[in-house]
């Protein structure tokens, strides 16, 4: 036997809990229904005109998110609606949609529960739609590889293991680290919108700073010298639509401040 | 006097030379089925929308652009060829 004395259990348990001794059950909570309109448009199909669809859920058994009324939609109601999902918590940037008008994350943004209001949910603005929610980003992403999001240095570093840096130098990519490339920012952007094949847009051009700002990085001049024309930096106009739709809050708009102030200095 | 043609129908027709000119960058013994498969899929595809429905039209040539790039690549070098596509093959040459 243990050499500890034997303790009363005090601990509680469910048996002597709150609710159990209720003498009623808890009531089941009301119904609480609320209308998505969603925007929905079949390849298969290529005749049909994209069409808003209209689903009505109750609010009181999904979660709290757009996300979860979207994936009960998928499981419960309509097995056909198509969107992208996958991490469920805003570190994936893959349910990017236009949520009433805002771009941004499906999981990270709260369903308005006001009664009586609809709530409409487009793909992003402005890009090709591969079928319903889901946007064709192939160049989106053409893009961020074009400005080679990676660290370019022939130099070995130091201690031939690791290049190291200063806590300050390590300061100035916060805010720019944690782009998740949703897309949210570069298809708010009408600049974007109209010039999309040349101009940039946000997500890239903060991407790009992000590798001109870095100590580790030796070729800064030549990332530079690569938005040096007309279009790929120069058409942002300051709109500042990147900086209010980020939902990661990040300023995509201040970056580009900073490699316009850059480069005028060059 | 040559044909007058609208962008549109400009835009389809270097989409279907830039396929047709794929062949000739794969493998010497794979090449009649490239030609085969790319044509199959370029006719059928076309069949489905008429010269009116220009939206269409367009969808068909962003995906067609996306597909004939993918088979562009360098890293691709084969392709399969179906029963359906072998028929319609046949069928083309003895009517042409």
């Amino acid at each position: 036997m243990s050499l500890l004395p034997r303790l009363p259990c005090f601990a509680r348990q469910f048996s002597s809990s709150a609710a159990r001794f209720l003498a009623t059950p808890v009531d089941k909570k009301p119904v609480l229904n609320k209308e998505f309109k969603i925007y929905r448009w079949n390849p298969d199909e290529p005749a049909k005109k994209p069409t808003l669809q209209s689903y009505t859920i109750d609010l009181n058994q999904t979660g709290p998110m757009i996300l979860d009324a979207l994936i009960k939609i998928k499981n419960e109601v309509d097995p056909t609606l198509t969107f992208r999902r996958s991490c469920r918590e805003g570190i994936c940037g893959s349910c990017a949609m236009n949520i009433d008008g805002q771009n941004t994350l499906a999981c990270l943004c709260r369903i308005d529960r006001k009664e009586g209001k609809d709530t409409k949910i487009y793909p992003l603005p402005h890009m090709y739609v591969v079928k319903d929610l889901v946007p064709d980003l192939t160049l989106f992403y053409k893009q961020y590889k074009s400005i080679k999001p990676y660290l370019q240095n022939p130099e070995p570093p130091a201690d031939g293991k690791e290049f190291l840096q200063s806590p300050e130098d390590r300061k100035k990519l916060d805010g720019m680290y944690e782009c998740i490339l949703c897309a949210c920012c570069s298809t708010s952007c009408p600049s974007y919108w109209w010039n999309q094949d040349e101009y940039l847009g946000p997500a890239t051009l903060m991407q790009a700073y992000r590798w001109i700002a870095d100590s580790r990085d030796s070729h800064t001049a030549e990332r530079k010298e690569v938005l040096q024309n007309e279009m790929s930096l120069y058409r942002c106009h300051t709109i500042f639509n990147c900086s209010r739709t980020c939902p990661k809050g990040l300023n995509p708009a201040l970056a580009i401040a900073k490699i316009k102030m850059e480069l005028a200095a060059d | 006097m040559s044909v007058r043609r609208s962008g549109l129908q400009k835009e389809v027709l270097s989409l279907y030379r830039r396929a047709l000119r794929i062949p000739r960058t794969k493998p010497p013994h794979t090449r009649a089925k490239w030609d085969l498969m790319l044509r199959y899929k370029f006719h059928k595809q076309a069949a489905t929308a008429t010269a009116r429905e220009v939206n269409i039209i367009e969808f068909l040539l962003r995906t067609g652009r996306r597909e004939v790039s993918t088979y562009e690549d360098k890293s691709v070098t084969d392709c399969w060829v179906s029963e359906d596509m072998r028929a319609w093959g046949e069928q083309r040459t003895k009517t042409n």
